[in-house]
């Protein structure tokens, strides 16, 4: 495990002031806002701004830490030594414990004990949050994912290091993006006999080759001829869930619509499938192709720029 | 591997106040004085008892929380960073609808 120099992350000194931590946090908390920063990897850098901050912010888990770590430097192999906390009681700040969870081995090895187990206690566990990814096609057809998560162990020296845990979760149809699904009793166990904690996940889509989603609205490009396009056709359309024949109006243009009704995601209400029309021009590569585009050059009276002006 | 787990959508009204509070970390009073405050979309009955959220409610207010706690904004100004970035999100998804990168 490497050792974490959290006053080099928040870039300030080991003695500044509480004021001054803070005031780097904040700094460093609006460079990395992951909804925000247009920096390439800003949810791991706000995570560690994030626990850099609830340890110097916290006065006992800063003297700790500074007792600790005064002979170590970033990056350097570390083990914390037993009984390195003899005499410090940690209590979370500002983040709970779920959000902890979400912080290094190098935090959870050092501050990670979780208090209140003591006789008679009893507290539910409190609730894991967490993104998913998801396919478009589940969103139609619902579908089993193994998901994994990083979740805190506790040891028989009641020490906390971060373990991998897959579940293996049935998604209903109909999810979409920005929502958030339950998965009950899978966040952090009671204490006491106390149930546990959910598991909450917010789901979003990875990105498709063909389809863009809004709500629950699909939308996709149907590329036509021009000869559909100017006197209506009815083609297949692949679509999430299969293939439909649409028919194409005569005197469609580029960036039409075609409304498929009920076809988006399943819902109630359901969302909307949307083509959008992109007529492709043939390429004139061939003497019979050249042909005929000089035929419609001469013989059709059609300019696109007419209303330009100029 | 665990055996398969039922995940559950939720959609309007499925969180209680007490569920909304525990997927926040806080206390039912937080939840109380944001909603009175009117930091979510929908104004809800005077009665806490009637009350009922969204799983977009729990992200709002998650983000809401977070908001107060890095900057010690107020929740007003929270809600209204909130509400900038939900537009954000809203405009970047128009973007991609018409095939367009949001740089």
């Amino acid at each position: 495990m490497q050792f974490k120099d959290y006053y080099q992350i928040l870039g300030v000194s080991r003695d500044a002031s509480a004021e001054a931590i803070k005031k780097a946090f904040r700094k460093l908390a609006r460079k990395y806002h992951p909804d925000v920063s247009k920096e390439p990897d800003a949810e791991a850098r706000m995570r560690e701004v994030n626990e850099a901050y609830a340890v110097l912010a916290d006065t006992e888990k800063r003297a700790a830490y500074d007792q600790l770590g005064h002979d170590y430097h970033a990056g350097q192999d570390f083990r914390p030594p037993p009984d390195w906390d003899a005499g410090f009681e940690f209590t979370g700040r500002g983040f709970s414990g779920a959000e902890s969870a979400e912080f290094s081995d190098f935090f959870s090895q050092l501050f990670g004990r979780m208090g209140g187990q003591g006789g008679g206690f009893r507290a539910r566990g409190e609730d894991h949050h967490a993104k998913i990814l998801l396919d478009l096609e589940v969103a139609y057809r619902g579908g089993k994912r193994a998901i994994t998560l990083r979740v805190p162990r506790q040891d028989a020296q009641g020490r906390v290091a971060l373990a991998d845990h897959t579940l293996n979760v049935r998604i209903p149809k109909g999810v979409h993006a920005g929502q958030v699904i339950r998965l009950a009793g899978q966040g952090a166990p009671g204490v006491g006999g106390a149930p546990a904690g959910d598991l909450y996940l917010e789901v979003h889509f990875e990105p498709h080759r063909r389809y863009r989603v809004e709500d629950r609205d699909v939308y996709a490009t149907l590329p036509v001829t021009p000869w559909e396009a100017a006197l209506g056709a009815t083609v297949k359309a692949p679509v999430p869930d299969g293939a439909v024949e649409v028919r194409i109006p005569a005197g469609s243009r580029s960036g039409g619509k075609l409304r498929l009704r009920r076809r988006g995601i399943p819902g109630e209400p359901p969302g909307d499938l949307y083509l959008v029309l992109e007529i492709h021009t043939p390429p004139a590569d061939t003497p019979r192709a050249r042909e005929l585009y000089e035929t419609m050059a001469s013989e059709l009276a059609f300019d696109p720029r007419q209303h330009q002006g100029g | 591997m665990s055996d398969e787990l039922e995940a559950l959508l939720l959609e309007r009204a499925a969180l209680t106040l007490e569920e909304l509070a525990a997927g926040c970390c806080v206390e039912v009073e937080w939840v109380v004085a944001r909603v009175q405050a009117e930091v979510l979309h929908d104004k809800p009955p005077p009665d806490p008892a009637l009350w009922s959220f969204s799983g977009r409610d729990l992200l709002r207010l998650r983000r809401i929380r977070a908001l107060e706690r890095d900057f010690d904004a107020s929740p007003e100004l929270a809600a209204l960073v909130a509400d900038l970035v939900e537009e954000l999100d809203r405009l970047r998804v128009r973007l991609s609808r018409a095939g367009l990168a949001a740089d």
